[in-house]
């Protein structure tokens, strides 16, 4: 107990520890007192009650039903948070023996017949280069990304080449063969279309099947597209 | 059948099973969504805010803290999507050289079943921090302990703040 008159700054907190229903027996005797002493205190204490009531009176809308349906959609297809970044282990092992035959002399070849792979980031595996040669092509330009998305594959394995232009930064998330990687940055504000390749992990010279593409801008999905090897291959 | 609780879901969902993260997402899209509602006032905006939220946390699971509770890690993403979300339309306002609607409408003035709407409004006018330790307590129902947790600030902090929130609040109030 406080041995001077209380300020206003302190009934006021009382006030609000009433609100809060964490009022002491003293401090309910000591805020009653001042409450019928005090006409202006009795004004906000009354305003405050309120205002509060109302407060909590507010109900919960329901989530829009397409919610949980848009969340859903925009998981990553085959990931898993522990799993996403970390493949597993024997494909690590190939991936770093391919690496130590290879040297640091694959990283630039010219480009055949497609799309091979530029200065820019290269996510993925370490892939073995070859000739790369183009299986498919997806031109993009109906939403809010631009530019074209490219399969090919060299002596590594599968590869995709994105060409992107973009009013904000595009990630995008690339299924194939039971991995699914993430690559993010993509077609950035005010560039250029940019050349990014990604090699695929897990992806032999007899590979085949489809590669899903999922474009998000901000965590949203906003465009998705679909790449196949030819069957041939 | 009984529900698993949150921990037990979030180790399923790290465990790679996908059902798991839907049934968080069941559990939570409402309150997130709601949230997020009474931050932004505008329902698609919450809409992509509640997206985020989700898709982020499944982003990051693998660095979410089982100590802490899964409600407070998911909210405090909100939360703190809800602020970004703000912050970007307000740049887009300044842009677009719009200002802000901070004249209370005609409807804010009526008594009885436009009270409501006139708190809610009034909650637009007042800054996002104190919108949001109002939407936490007021609207979530939440403890000091768990907006501490969320806000990443101390109890005595957030109190404070609420304190002054719901002066804020009863000042524009009286003006209208």
């Amino acid at each position: 107990m406080l041995n001077r008159p209380m300020t206003d700054t302190e009934y006021l907190e009382l006030v609000h520890a009433e609100i809060d229903g964490e009022l002491d027996g003293g401090q309910r005797s000591e805020l009653a007192r001042r409450v019928l002493a005090d006409p202006a205190v009795r004004a906000v204490r009354e305003d405050l009650r309120r205002l509060c009531a109302k407060l909590d009176a507010i109900e919960d809308v329901e989530a829009p039903a397409q919610l949980r349906t848009n969340i859903l959609q925009a998981l990553p297809v085959s990931a898993t948070p522990r799993t996403r970044f970390h493949w597993p282990a024997p494909r690590w092992r190939y991936a770093a023996l391919i690496a130590g035959v290879l040297g640091a002399t694959a990283l630039v070849y010219e480009t055949v017949d497609g799309p091979g792979p530029g200065s820019a980031e290269v996510a993925g595996t370490i892939a073995a280069r070859g000739a790369p040669r183009t299986l498919d092509t997806v031109a993009l330009g109906a939403g809010p990304v631009a530019g074209r998305v490219s399969l090919y594959r060299d002596g590594g394995g599968l590869g995709v080449a994105f060409e992107l232009a973009a009013s904000a930064p595009v990630d995008v998330l690339i299924a194939n063969d039971g991995h699914t990687i993430r690559v993010n940055g993509l077609g950035r504000t005010g560039a250029a279309k940019q050349r990014t390749t990604v090699a695929l992990p897990g992806s032999g010279t007899d590979g085949s099947g489809v590669v899903e593409l999922t474009l998000l801008m901000s965590g949203r999905e906003v465009g998705r597209a679909t790449l196949t090897v030819p069957a041939e291959h | 059948m009984r529900e698993d609780d949150d921990p037990a879901l979030v180790r399923r969902c790290r465990d790679g099973e996908r059902s798991a993260f839907e049934q968080l997402v069941v559990r939570y899209q409402k309150p997130v969504y709601n949230a997020a509602l009474r931050m932004l006032h505008d329902p698609q905006d919450a809409m992509d805010v509640a997206q985020t939220t989700f898709l982020k946390a499944f982003e990051h699971l693998a660095d979410y803290d089982p100590s802490f509770k899964f409600y407070s890690w998911i909210y405090r993403i909100a939360v703190n999507e809800s602020l970004n979300a703000l912050g970007a339309r307000k740049s887009l306002e300044a842009i677009n050289g719009e200002e802000p609607d901070e004249a209370p409408g005609p409807d804010t003035q009526v008594e009885g079943e436009q009270t409501g709407r006139a708190i809610e409004d009034a909650l637009m006018r007042i800054t996002p921090e104190l919108r949001s330790v109002v939407v936490l307590r007021h609207l979530m129902q939440l403890s000091y302990r768990d907006m501490s947790d969320i806000l990443g600030l101390p109890e005595k902090t957030v109190k404070s703040r609420l304190h002054s929130a719901r002066m804020a609040l009863r000042q524009d109030l009286l003006r209208c």
